[in-house]
């Protein structure tokens, strides 16, 4: 894994964007590091709950595209300051209070990039 | 030398400077001579600079020793940086990354108990005081070398260092052990993340910039790999509001890697757009310090080269790897020439309104030369006309950026507008030539009222006077700026290359012309006679094939080679070179062996192949290892005691950006079916490295010779290569005069050519290529000495030049 330190990456999450939706959660990211690309959304963890690609959605620039869409070959732009929001659909799995957050994506130069952070509700 | 800074600048000896450096290996581009050919290049073409990183490994094979002889004296290679009028960026780590093998720390360190390399694991902080201990040893051995050349400006600790924690301490520690140890001029660190790490840690706040690090993007089309470029003034800002903004790593190139694009590709997807965008953003942005990395190119010949890297360290560098000027060159010399000509060391970002799309414009005040220059740049794919406030209309070509004068009062007029690009100035206390570049899109507008066409001839002069003074402004076109050199007092036209005593170089029948405010124009012809057409590339005739491999032959006497127990990975060996030879006894009684060696490797026994791989594999940046299992049966065991041999290809150990430079290499596993000890006797090296006496019966190494003779002039720059073009062979070390210049692993998009390091050539030249080749190429022995006796290897010549005083 690309030596990025843990503070900068979690840099990206918006503190305080979790929310539960009817079957899942959302989420907002704002890239603060740097323009790049995110070529997979390997998975997000929240709290017990893994959401795959397939139970992944990302909606930036007014797109939304299916987590399983983003590949090596297809990747999607992530431009400096770009925000999106990121649904998961299929289980139930934010809490009051405290939640923890992982999210697993890959990037063409860094590899895998894995954010973790902690959010209440 | 006094060295001194403020928001705006460097300031040497009370005098404001725009660092304008490049990077340079030294070790990639050995001794002395090869380092001054290059400084000079760089010098004739602008730069005042050259970035040196100091690497701890090549000068360190063992605790307590260090080598700074010969070719790895860099008081040498510091003196010629002096001679040619260059100030020094000093980096000495400990860590350098750079590619370089384990990232330049010392293999015996890697190896220490509670030793913690970089004091991090992952990207957690671990505080290592025996670390601490061994990097004061080296500081000790190179920053009292360095202090000896007071060109010396800047000195960096550490190198895109961070942690999770980014505890300080370790930081301070490096700046308080070069401080103690006699560094006087400003410390600074480079910051990857451009996050303002270590801000408070260090005098200047530095970062690196490299928007295109994945070859198979198109920044073209991907245009917002700049958004951090294009807003780093405000990073510099909050990050340390007192130093001069300093971008100690600005892309000028990239490194390929094994199965990577190749390097055509890079230099190609790059185009000179690239650098001309980077250079001309950062100015943009308020920075008076850059340093493109890498300005010159370089071999990684014996074993300076990480896992990731081949040999060609070419990095689509302005200068190549082997010295020759390319168009990435060109643009950065107008630039750097357009810096000289106007001091650009005092600016303030003023406020621009405007916008169209694809456009990036920003607007500087200039406080020394008392106008504004606005800064252009056209992201889009076709020519566009770009309306601008003023209401002038500029015809703009695809990816390029320009910097436009705004009132730029002269001697003889002023300019209201202009963006005909200037090359240089020339001036004296009342006459002043401003050579502008011709472009037929461009127009110049003076105050008058005046417009003059960029669309010029060669020497197309205007003149102006004005209160006693005099403004001339001199057409050349592009490809007349490509070959003209900006001395100072005087610029020379139609060379390949100048030397800072004014010596050019040509490379046929040139009739070269100079210009100074005193003499104007004069002309000098210079006839080439020092080389014939070396355009045709030979093919080397092969004078002796020989196995070389006694090492894999059943009578051969290992018993001084060293016992190793249990570990047989290249720490446990205490063997860091790129082969290392295991031999062991084993039953006949065992049906399988297990193995995972780091990365290419052949298991013979009894003197025959068992298996040949290549298991340097990477997914995703990482490296994947891989066990092998191989079946053995009584037809391969032949014996009840049978010997074993493995040979392992290390092609270095990680660089340690991302990954651990201490991960194993050699045989790292080893495992028998049924499981049994097994003793193994290593050594490293192949047999024409340690003796003559290498003849061997089994054909899996074979050594193929040539030899060569070259002229070498002091008064001729040369730059000679062999080609591999039509080579069969899967995998080739290739050793010139004994040292070893480069590997061949046949891959996609495989390195070809392989620069016959200048350092290394003599009159009369010996090359020795050991091919390691798979069983099933060879038929019989004597079929495939004869095959390889048919090999073609091209020697040819990159550019040779001649130089004149």
């Amino acid at each position: 894994m690309v030596v990025v330190p843990e503070f900068l990456i979690r840099r990206i999450y918006q503190k305080g964007s979790l929310k539960k939706t009817d079957n899942g959660a959302s989420l907002d990211l704002k890239n603060v590091l740097g323009p790049g690309f995110i070529s997979g959304f390997n998975y997000v963890k929240i709290n017990d709950v893994v959401y795959d690609a397939s139970k992944v959605k990302f909606i930036t620039n007014g797109k939304e595209i299916a987590g399983v869409e983003v590949s090596e070959e297809n990747p999607i732009a992530f431009r400096l300051g770009q925000t999106g929001t990121l649904i998961m659909t299929g289980k139930e799995s934010v809490v009051d209070g405290n939640n923890k957050i992982v999210i697993e994506v890959m990037n063409p130069e860094a590899g895998k990039v894995q954010l973790s952070v902690d959010d209440i509700v | 030398m006094n060295i001194t800074y403020d928001k705006y600048s460097l300031i040497v000896d009370g005098k404001r400077v725009f660092i304008k450096s490049g990077a340079f290996h030294y070790f990639r581009t050995p001794g002395e001579e090869m380092a001054r050919d290059r400084f000079f290049k760089m010098k004739s073409g602008g730069y005042n600079t050259v970035d040196i990183y100091f690497n701890w490994n090549y000068h360190s094979a063992k605790p307590s020793e260090y080598d700074f002889s010969g070719i790895k004296d860099v008081r040498k290679v510091l003196q010629a940086a002096k001679d040619a009028g260059l100030f020094v960026i000093a980096r000495p780590g400990p860590f350098i990354n750079a590619e370089v093998n384990a990232g330049g720390l010392p293999f015996w360190l890697l190896k220490m108990e509670d030793v913690v390399p970089r004091n991090r694991i992952g990207t957690e902080y671990k505080y290592s005081p025996k670390y601490m201990k061994y990097i004061a040893q080296w500081y000790d051995q190179i920053i009292p070398i360095i202090n000896e050349f007071d060109n010396v400006i800047l000195f960096q600790i550490e190198n895109e260092y961070a942690t999770d924690t980014m505890e300080e301490e370790y930081m301070r520690e490096l700046y308080k052990m070069a401080r103690d140890r006699g560094v006087t001029c400003p410390i600074f660190h480079n910051d990857a993340y451009f996050a303002g790490l270590w801000a408070d840690c260090v005098d200047i706040y530095a970062l690196d910039l490299y928007p295109y690090i994945n070859p198979n993007q198109n920044w073209r089309q991907d245009n917002f790999c700049f958004d951090t470029l294009d807003n780093v003034e405000e990073i510099f800002r909050s990050a340390k509001a007192s130093s001069p903004p300093f971008i100690a790593e600005m892309q000028s190139g990239w490194f390929d890697k094994w199965d990577g694009s190749g390097y055509s590709h890079i230099r190609e997807a790059l185009g000179d757009e690239h650098i001309n965008i980077m250079t001309k953003t950062a100015l943009s942005q308020g920075v008076t310090l850059f340093n493109h990395y890498m300005t010159v190119g370089g071999t990684n010949w014996g074993d300076l080269a990480c896992d990731e890297v081949y040999t060609s360290y070419e990095f689509t560098a302005p200068i190549d790897e082997f010295g020759v000027l390319q168009n990435n060159f060109f643009k950065a010399k107008e630039i750097n020439y357009f810096l000289d000509s106007f001091d650009f060391t005092c600016t303030e970002p003023k406020d621009f309104e405007f916008y169209q799309e694809n456009i990036y414009s920003k607007l500087r005040y200039d406080n020394i030369n008392n106008c504004d220059w606005l800064f252009l740049r056209n992201l889009n794919q076709e020519i566009t006309d770009v309306n601008l406030p003023n209401g002038k209309v500029l015809k703009f070509a695809p990816y390029d950026m320009k910097i436009c004068p705004i009132n730029l009062d002269l001697y003889g007029c002023k300019i209201e507008f202009s963006d005909v690009e200037i090359f240089a100035r020339l001036k004296n206390e009342t006459e002043e030539a401003i050579f502008l570049i011709a472009d037929k899109n461009a127009k110049l507008y003076l105050d008058n009222g005046e417009i003059i066409s960029g669309e010029q001839k060669d020497y197309k002069k205007y003149e102006y006077v004005r209160n006693g003074k005099k403004t001339q402004f001199i057409f050349i076109t592009k490809s007349l700026a490509n070959r003209s050199w900006f001395m100072g007092d005087r610029i020379i036209f139609n060379a390949d290359y100048v030397l800072p005593n004014g010596a050019v170089a040509v490379d046929k029948n040139t009739e070269i012309a100079y210009f100074d405010l005193e003499y104007k124009f004069g002309k000098k012809n210079c006839i080439v006679n020092a080389f014939s057409d070396t355009a045709r590339a030979i093919a080397l005739e092969i004078s002796d094939v020989e196995f070389c491999s006694p090492e894999i032959d059943t009578d051969y006497d290992y018993s001084n080679w060293k016992k190793i127990s249990e570990k047989t990975d290249a720490f446990s060996c205490d063997i860091y070179d790129e082969f290392i030879w295991y031999k062991a006894r084993v039953p006949n009684t065992i049906t399988e062996i297990t193995l995972s060696a780091r990365h290419l490797f052949a298991v013979y026994i009894n003197g025959k192949e068992v298996i040949n791989r290549n298991s340097y594999k990477l997914e995703k940046l990482q490296e994947v290892p891989e066990t092998i299992s191989v079946p053995l049966n009584k037809n391969i065991l032949v014996k009840s005691e049978n010997e074993l041999t493995i040979l392992v290809q290390n092609l270095g150990f990680d660089k340690g950006f991302s990954g651990d430079t201490n991960s194993p290499r050699g045989l790292v596993s080893f495992e028998t079916t049924p499981k049994m000890p097994v003793e193994f006797f290593v050594r490293d090296k192949l047999s024409i490295e340690h003796t003559k006496k290498y003849e061997s019966e089994n054909p899996y190494l074979a050594k193929i010779s040539a030899e060569f003779d070259v002229d070498i002039r002091k008064d001729v720059f040369f730059a000679k290569y062999i080609s591999f073009e039509n080579f069969r062979c899967r995998r080739a070390t290739i050793y010139l005069n004994g040292v070893k210049i480069g590997r061949y692993i046949k891959r996609r998009n495989v390195q070809e050519k392989f620069y016959l390091i200048n350092e290394f050539l003599k009159p009369h030249n010996k090359l020795d290529i050991v091919v390691w080749e798979k069983e099933r190429n060879i038929k019989s022995n004597w079929d495939f000495k004869s095959d390889l006796k048919n090999v073609i290897i091209l020697l040819g010549t990159f550019k040779t030049c001649q130089l004149f005083k």
